[in-house]
């Protein structure tokens, strides 16, 4: 019977070619869509899952309650490591302090300054009972290994990129930072990539104790740093809940004597949260929200089932055609159940034929997937759980899609079959056409405009007016260690020398970055203010070289220690202060320090990303702290330049590894998930439409061939080719209207909770609504017209003829 | 083998009923040979669904060899019908997708024949209708008499005690006519009984006996000699 089933469905596949190939094409593609989001959304969700000990993983993390807003730290004060071990004894914890962005360098025989490796990722100061917390596998060595100072711990490809092979690897020095000699005495196989504590470098944490101030690692209860984590093992009886309780008073305990302009309070995040919540900084490369793997999921979700939808429509409109062999099959002795297989096991076929089409085209796209995922992975698509995905899928499918084509087809009286007598699947089946059309046509347009709205936030970003000029500033990432800050002023004296650099300026942090140095503040002889202020060490070039404006004053004079400052117009309206030249004179002082002159202020420019208000800040000179260089550079003879400002820089620094960037490249990095989910808006909003006008361009062809007699009828009573066009786009202008209707609330919603992420954003203007309803009706008479105008030309005669 | 007793067929609207089968009493005795016949719309074709069991009668009796089948629900109708009945029909009704073997193979495999036995019969049908040859061809690729042929071993290769013809003839020319026609009378003369409906007078004389239907009622029986 089985074999019967599919042989007769292949046959009726291969007959009804354009409607298969319609089916086939939308499913595969669909079935395709879905599985790629599906592959990436799981992915995300398998972060740090391989831990053993995953769901008892927390990390102790800091919430600073202000009088207006609560900031969140990844980080806590080092002191707090020997307090919590001192007062939750029950619980294992293990402390890390990250150094991303060092140098290693390997000391080679024939290279004077030996191999320099910049390591942006990856090389942290840790405790041998951080290993007690998180699981890695050694190939060599053990926790023990990081018991002395100036031991380090190599992963397997960082060690094997360092000596060739990691076995070689063992015993030798690499030297941090160039300040620190460090032993190999241990390796690990590599981290897997999803974890969002990739380890390459790892440091013995008691080296911290001789050089923790290189590193921000400062053993105070005032200063809590996100470099500085502690993670905890909690035991399998003891619940967060409990522990939290315990934290809250330990803070109290810890913090309130303080006197901070903040309530400070420790709690557990849980390993389960690391990778999805943004409040947080990452070790990671990069941080998903659970929102938008939400978002990814419904598209997949969407795209099948319009691809269900043209299956559903085709086979109900197509089985007026069938009613016969349903007729036949009936009288020959078939039940209802016999054929309801009989169709499932077509629609198994079809979606059989789809799965493979959409395993190829998943295989091929699967490479490419890093342009609309962070991730750098080569995933692979024959894996268990891909493979239960695709089953799964294929079963669903093939219910969706052929329960209800089965259903009607079945349920034919066999003597009304016969006679062909089936004009429709019945009045149900025309409304429930309609309905799938609208249904389709709603998610296009949502679609259309979530990615208008998108790509429209998304110039608005790239052309706002940030306050700084971000072209042809080249960052250079240097040290400040004092024979690097002794050749500060002759290396900036060379790089002018070069023809196409206009200025050059120290500092620590460029205009705009997701780095933040912040602390309290009191002005003008008052208590402390109520809010923190953001901080930037720079020298006099700042200004000049990043394009900043002064609104009054002028920049602090040139000096290695802090002497002036100078604010942004949001401290000074944060201040109360309406006229800025009121601030010019008064005085400040930031956290326990000295009190130093306003001498000017500058006009607000974007401290971070467009998500995020501009931050009240404090711009001043302190050389220790210029870590940074930012080269202004003309854009012609762009390359020779860069050359030239390298070779000045290996002349100046060759212990030092030279690393640039260009500052817009950096600021472009800040909007990396939404440029890419701006590309999966506009990638899935095209296939929904192509999806769609598929299904449209089935319903239109079975339309052309049913009303062959009716188009030839009017034609002879005298009808215009444009009132036969109007015939067939009638109806399905109709259903994108109302799609419309529906689609537009949900759009909006969607979208306006997207915008929101932004602080700086476009409004949602009705244009983009508008947009979508003029593009889907032009996009859907284009696929309606060809078949109509078809349909209109034809000669009556023949029409007629052919009843 | 059939006994029908006052059965009535009327088909409602909203606004208009018409009565297909108006308190019709016929019997059809085992082996016999019986055509029906009346100008269109007098009835034949619904008596001939209700003696397939394709439809049910709204009033009356329908005794099947003894069995009351008037009520019989849909699963049951098609239990009997795919054991008993063999139909053959004007328009011929293959299914195009199917060979002209799988075409006969088909009521087998709705009885639940296993494979090798629905070879043999198979074989044995097509051969015994002489188009054996064709058994690979699609019916598209057949004369309209050659799918007849086809549509007469599908009706017969279950062995029914009942074939119900519907103008047998109908879409033939008068040769490929001839040849069907004496095909059913070979069958009827190795034991089945065969009811068929027709509008043409030399057909009718293949059987024994013509019914003749006017307004849904039998007006005159005319016994061949």
């Amino acid at each position: 019977m089985l074999k019967n089933y599919f042989k007769t469905a292949w046959r009726s596949i291969v007959r009804n070619k354009a409607f298969s190939l319609i089916n086939i094409i939308g499913l595969s593609i669909g079935i395709a869509a879905s599985l790629l989001l599906f592959i990436v959304v799981q992915y995300e969700l398998s972060y740090d899952t391989f831990q053993p000990n995953y769901n008892r993983i927390y990390r102790v993390a800091t919430q600073d309650k202000f009088d207006k807003d609560i900031t969140y730290n990844s980080g806590i004060p080092v002191p707090a490591l020997k307090a919590l071990r001192a007062e939750f004894p029950q619980i294992q914890f293990g402390a890390l302090q990250s150094a991303y962005g060092s140098q290693v360098t390997v000391p080679a025989d024939k290279n004077e300054t030996g191999n320099k490796f910049i390591e942006e990722t990856g090389v942290f100061f840790i405790e041998p009972q951080l290993f007690d917390v998180f699981k890695y596998q050694w190939l060599t060595g053990s926790p023990a290994s990081l018991k002395d100072p100036n031991n380090v711990v190599l992963d397997e490809k960082t060690a094997t990129k360092y000596f060739g092979t990691w076995q070689q690897a063992i015993g030798k020095t690499v030297v941090l930072d160039n300040a620190i000699t460090l032993k190999v005495n241990g390796i690990l196989k590599n981290t897997p990539a999803n974890s969002d504590l990739p380890l390459s470098v790892i440091i013995s944490y008691v080296t911290l104790e001789k050089c923790g101030q290189s590193y921000n690692h400062f053993d105070t209860w005032n200063t809590t740093s996100s470099n500085f984590n502690i993670m905890a093992l909690l035991p399998p009886a003891v619940k967060m809940d409990d522990v939290d309780r315990g934290l809250l008073q330990f803070s109290k305990n810890h913090y309130q004597p303080l006197q901070s302009n903040s309530i400070k309070t420790n709690f557990l995040q849980p390993l389960s949260t690391f990778h999805f919540d943004r409040r947080f900084a990452s070790f990671g490369d990069h941080v998903t929200s659970k929102s938008t793997l939400l978002t990814l999921s419904l598209i997949g979700i969407f795209i099948i089932l319009m691809a269900c939808v043209n299956f559903i429509n085709l086979a109900t409109a197509l089985s007026v055609n069938r009613s016969k062999e349903v007729g036949i099959r009936k009288v020959l002795g078939s039940n209802r159940s016999q054929l309801f297989g009989q169709i499932m096991s077509e629609t198994a076929v079809i979606v059989g034929i789809s799965i493979l089409a959409a395993l190829g085209i998943t295989w091929a796209v699967l490479p490419y997937i890093k342009h609309i995922a962070s991730i750098q992975e080569q995933l692979s698509l024959f894996t268990i759980q891909n493979l239960i995905m695709v089953v799964s899928i294929g079963i669903i499918v093939t219910l969706l899609a052929g329960l209800y084509p089965s259903l009607v087809l079945s349920k034919y009286n066999p003597i009304t079959a016969l006679k062909n007598k089936m004009v429709t699947a019945g009045v149900s089946g025309v409304s429930l056409r309609r309905g799938l059309v609208i249904m389709q046509f709603t998610i296009s347009q949502v679609l259309i405009i979530a990615t208008t709205v998108a790509i429209s936030q998304m110039n608005f970003i790239s052309k706002a007016e940030l306050g700084f000029n971000k072209e042809g500033v080249l960052i250079l990432n240097g040290k400040s260690d004092s024979i690097s800050l002794s050749k500060q002023s002759a290396f900036k004296q060379q790089l002018l020398q070069i023809p196409g650099v206009q200025s050059v300026s120290f500092n620590n942090d460029p205009p705009s970055s997701d780095n933040l140095w912040s602390t309290n503040f009191a002005y003008n002889h008052q208590p402390d203010e109520k809010f923190q202020i953001s901080l930037k060490f720079t020298d006099a070039d700042y200004l000049k070289t990043f394009g900043l404006q002064l609104l009054t004053g002028r920049s602090p004079v040139e000096s290695d220690t802090m002497r002036e400052v100078m604010i942004n117009e949001t401290l000074v309206k944060k201040l109360g202060i309406k006229n800025p030249n009121e601030v010019i004179g008064k005085v400040i002082r930031i956290g326990r320090n000295q009190w130093y002159p306003v001498v000017g202020v500058v006009k607000d420019f974007k401290t971070s990303s467009l998500r995020e208000d501009i931050k009240p800040t404090l711009i001043t000179t302190r050389k220790t702290f210029y870590y940074c260089t930012g080269i202004k550079i003309r854009t012609q003879q762009l390359a020779n330049t860069q050359l030239a400002i390298q070779k000045v820089w290996n002349q100046f620094y060759p212990e030092y590894a030279y690393s640039s960037q260009f500052f817009d490249e950096n600021i472009e990095r800040f909007y990396q998930q939404e440029e890419q989910l701006s590309l999966l808006y506009k990638i899935f909003a095209g296939l929904a439409i192509f999806i769609s006008c598929l299904g449209l361009y089935g319903l239109v062809s079975f339309m052309a061939v049913q009303k062959t007699k009716e188009v030839g009828i009017r034609k002879v009573l005298g009808a215009s080719i444009i009132s036969l066009l109007q015939l067939f786009s009638k109806e399905f202008t109709i259903l994108i209207i109302v799609s419309f209707f529906i689609s537009v609330p949900v759009a909006w919603y969607m979208m306006h909770s997207w915008l929101n992420n932004f602080v700086y954003r476009i409004p949602l203007s009705s244009w983009f609504f508008i947009t979508a309803i003029v593009s889907s009706i032009a996009i859907a008479w284009i696929t309606v017209g060809y078949k109509a105008i078809k349909a209109a030309i034809a000669n009556p005669v023949k029409a007629l003829r052919s009843e | 083998m059939i006994k029908i007793r006052n059965l009535e067929k009327i088909y409602r609207t909203e606004e208009v009923e018409t009565v297909a089968l108006n308190k019709i009493s016929i019997d059809v005795k085992e082996g016999e040979f019986v055509a029906i016949m009346g100008p269109s719309g007098c009835g034949k074709s619904t008596l001939l669904n209700i003696l397939g069991l394709l439809d049910d009668p709204d009033n009356g009796s329908f005794l099947f060899n003894n069995i009351e089948v008037a009520n019989f629900n849909e699963r049951k109708r098609a239990d009997l019908r795919k054991h008993n009945i063999g139909f053959v029909f004007q328009s011929f009704n293959l299914i195009d997708e199917l060979t002209v073997f799988e075409n006969v193979e088909l009521p087998l495999i709705y009885t639940g024949v296993k494979s090798g036995d629905r070879k043999k019969r198979v074989e044995e049908v097509l051969d015994k209708m002489q188009i054996m040859h064709r058994r690979n061809h699609y019916p598209q690729q057949l004369s309209g008499g050659q799918q007849q042929r086809v549509a007469v071993a599908r009706a017969v290769v279950n062995n029914p005690k009942l074939i119900l013809a519907d103008e047998p003839t109908g879409n033939l020319d008068s040769s490929n006519g001839n040849e069907v026609m004496t095909l059913l009378t070979d069958l009827n003369e190795q034991g089945t009984t065969i009811i068929m409906v027709t509008h043409s007078e030399h057909d009718a004389r293949y059987s024994h006996r013509i019914i003749r239907m006017l307004d849904g009622q039998t007006v005159l029986e005319n016994i061949m000699v």
